[in-house]
């Protein structure tokens, strides 16, 4: 591998690599895994290449502590999916998990090492009324009571306005689709309620479901590359790999039919990117006929190397370490992309203007 | 072994300025970069006796104190915390830097050393048997604690973070600078005439502050553990009359519950800890306002 | 009839007893709660399912039952 593939990566591709790393280098990639949100997963993984054993002690105690948060982390979740599923029990909806939760309920490789945070689930969107006011019951409150706020999470983006738990001060994620009304792209929210697998076992009360393996692939490689801020791009791309690689060897004909279930949702493009890149930074095996049967969904060749230019600085891990010429450049125009992508340009200008003038500071961010 | 006081001032303060001092308290090992003549004075006066480490080896936590280009920052000079490229607090005032780091690395021991039960307590230790001082702000645990180990003969293995470890229930010592606020520093001025004090910053949220440096055996034996024998909830109360109350054990395992940075981080792992500790160690609330005298009631704590 | 009740599935009633009061993990929530000896014994009763007919029916038993649901260490079967 070359010299200047950043440790961490270095660490995911090729963990026995690590056994003649010296101290300082050990110190480097713990902080780079800090940075990135990887530090459980990197004990994790370690751990299942036995690597750990035979790391540096103080980096290895270091792991352990990152670990106990994640085991903690992994309790509260499924926690708050059992509650979350006992205040929606009496709306006949399966409780459709997404993303982080999702992991968790379905004991997928990417819950390994994983920090929690909010809790993510679809539903039909004529059916937003009732599981609003089943979670107010319950105990949850909206946030961004803001008028404009308010209108762009309804009326422009796919979800509620997050809503809170007044004593766990916990967050709920409720969507109706897995992308923006405004964006060009439409996935069909119907097919992939329809396609949805029931989870059973520890984490999953019942009537718990997930995405089936493509689409939860789709919506993986979507909130990745749909998004404009990447300094958590590398634990995301993580989740997509393991997501590739877990289905693709245990899903029969789960390559072969990813490329027009990608078409059938419109997400081709980020699925192309997410093969990509997943490939590119992480080494995942994709079949060579998925990535030749994915190859016209990319962008023409010129905007394929500015975008390689863009994607290859913004999702390597935002350590200063890491970060080379061009990089801050690359997050604004990705930050500007990602926004582009889920707004069209009139509205984008006057969101981000109310973004940064208008709309009240919030205070927790006040005081970091 | 070299110490930090192996370094000439000039060294010193080259290394913080530069790519950073990186020595070891207890357990941990901390680099600190800060080109802020205030720190350099403090850490050449209350970390001397503490173990230097080389650049090349591996440090626990990364501080940085940075003076921010803002727009006042000559009429009103700041300072800036980062802790591992985390910037947890505001920014304070330049003349509170010392203490910034002082608390700064609290923050990152408690936040995350989780091989360990972290209680908001002193403790100390005496003939092998180590009492836990749990208490809120304003109790007089620090000037009880450096009176304890400037003048009554316990060891510091902490003033502020215990560090109970989770496998074995024995107490791990971080022993480092006792933090002393308002009317305790003329207290312990005149209590432990000896004690090395930093100069005292003012208008901290905390009040007055300075810092008393650790005695350099408590530094020296930092690798010496100690199991746990009493727990004492010390109120001072000016005019008090000095009184040792036991405490039921189930009132006590919810009081020290309450006071521990990471118990409900740690789940069952905390609960049972916490619970072999309260079947080792008795709890006390102890009352009190004349210095002396809660010495001597520390002295013959055996004696319960 | 009178509503029936177990003690909520995954916990395995984690505690510590020191006259006549409690310390208990709630593995579930992941809190701590104080109790007393009593509400224990209540506890394994539920447990071991030695609960009788005139049990259930007792309304201040109900009444306890209800608080300690709160606390999801007890659910109706």
């Amino acid at each position: 591998m070359k010299a200047d593939v950043p440790l961490l990566l270095r660490a995911l591709r090729a963990p026995q690599q690590l056994a003649s790393l010296p101290p300082a280098g050990w110190d480097l990639l713990l902080r780079q895994a800090a940075n990135a949100n990887l530090s459980a997963t990197l004990h994790d993984w370690l751990a299942q290449h036995g690597v750990l054993a035979q790391a540096l002690p103080q980096a290895r105690e270091q792991l352990s502590w990152a670990a106990v948060m994640a085991r903690r982390h992994r309790q509260a979740t499924y926690w708050e999916i059992r509650l979350i599923g006992k205040a929606l029990a009496g709306l006949g909806l399966p409780l459709l998990l997404l993303k982080g939760g999702a992991y968790a309920a379905a004991g997928l490789p990417p819950a390994a090492g994983r920090l929690f945070s909010d809790i993510d689930i679809l539903v039909p969107e004529d059916s937003l009324p009732q599981v609003e006011a089943a979670l107010m019951r319950h105990g949850w409150v909206g946030t961004h009571h803001d008028h404009y706020d308010q209108r762009y999470y309804r009326e422009w983006m796919h979800e509620l306005p997050p809503m809170m738990h007044v004593l766990r001060q916990t967050a709920i994620d409720v969507h109706h689709t897995i992308l923006p009304r405004t964006a060009a792209q439409r996935p069909d929210a119907q097919l992939l309620r329809a396609a949805a697998r029931p989870v059973a076992g520890d984490g999953a009360p019942p009537g718990t479901a997930v995405l089936a393996p493509l689409d939860m692939v789709l919506h993986s490689a979507t909130h990745l590359f749909a998004d404009g801020e990447f300094d958590k791009g590398l634990r995301d791309l993580w989740d997509l790999h393991c997501l590739l690689t877990h289905f693709g060897a245990r899903e029969t004909g789960f390559w072969e039919a990813l490329p027009a279930r990608a078409r059938q949702h419109q997400l081709q493009r980020f699925m192309f990117y997410g093969l990509r890149y997943s490939a590119m930074l992480l080494g995942t095996e994709v079949p060579p006929a998925t990535m030749a049967a994915m190859a016209p969904d990319g962008p023409a060749p010129a905007l394929l190397a500015v975008m390689d230019a863009l994607f290859m600085r913004a999702l390597l891990p935002h350590h200063p370490s890491c970060r080379g010429a061009g990089a801050a450049l690359a997050d604004f125009l990705l930050y500007v992309r990602g926004n582009w992508l889920r707004m069209p340009p009139l509205r984008l200008a006057r969101h981000l203007f109310h973004k940064a003038f208008l709309t009240p500071k919030n205070s927790q961010r006040a005081a970091a | 072994m070299l110490t930090v006081a192996s370094l000439a001032p000039g060294a010193l303060q080259a290394r913080l300025a530069g790519d950073g001092l990186r020595l070891r308290t207890g357990r941990f090992s901390v680099r600190l970069q800060a080109a802020i003549p205030s720190v350099a004075a403090g850490i050449g006066q209350l970390y001397g006796d503490y173990p230097l480490l080389q650049d090349s080896d591996f440090a626990d936590f990364h501080l940085q104190l940075v003076r921010p280009r803002s727009p006042r920052r000559w009429l009103r000079p700041q300072v800036r915390l980062h802790c591992d490229g985390y910037e947890m607090f505001q920014p304070m005032p330049l003349q509170h830097a010392f203490p910034m780091f002082e608390w700064g690395l609290n923050w990152c021991v408690s936040s995350r050393a989780h091989r360990y039960l972290i209680v908001h307590a002193a403790v100390l230790e005496r003939r092998g048997r180590a009492v836990i001082l749990p208490a809120p702000p304003g109790s007089g645990k620090s000037t009880l604690t450096a009176a304890l180990s400037g003048k009554g003969g316990w060891r510091l293995l902490s003033d502020e973070l215990t560090l109970l470890e989770l496998d074995t229930g024995l107490l791990v010592p971080n022993p480092r600078p006792i933090s002393l606020k308002n009317a305790s520093i003329d207290i312990i001025r005149a209590y432990v005439p000896d004690a090395v004090l930093s100069t005292p910053v003012q208008d901290t949220t905390k009040g007055t502050v300075a810092h008393m440096r650790a005695p350099g055996d408590a530094v020296r034996r930092a690798a010496d553990c100690a199991a746990p024998a009493w727990i004492v909830f010390p109120h001072y109360s000016a005019g008090a009359a000095t009184t040792l109350e036991p405490l039921a054990r189930a009132a006590t395992f919810m009081e020290l519950a309450g006071n521990s940075f990471n118990y409900s981080v740690l789940g069952a792992a905390g609960f049972h800890a916490l619970g072999r500790l309260i079947e080792q160690a008795a709890g006390f609330r102890f009352r009190y306002s004349a210095l002396d005298e809660a010495l001597d009631t520390f002295a013959r704590l055996d004696e319960s | 009839m009178p509503v029936q009740w177990q003690v909520v599935p995954g916990q395995s009633l984690l505690h510590r007893s020191w006259d006549g009061q409690v310390v208990l993990y709630n593995e579930v929530s992941g809190a701590t709660h104080l109790l007393d000896a009593a509400t224990l014994d209540l506890l394994h009763a539920l447990r071991d399912g030695e609960l009788a007919p005139e049990d259930w029916a007792d309304p201040e038993l109900q009444l306890t039952l209800a608080d300690l649901r709160k606390l999801y260490l007890v659910e109706p079967c």
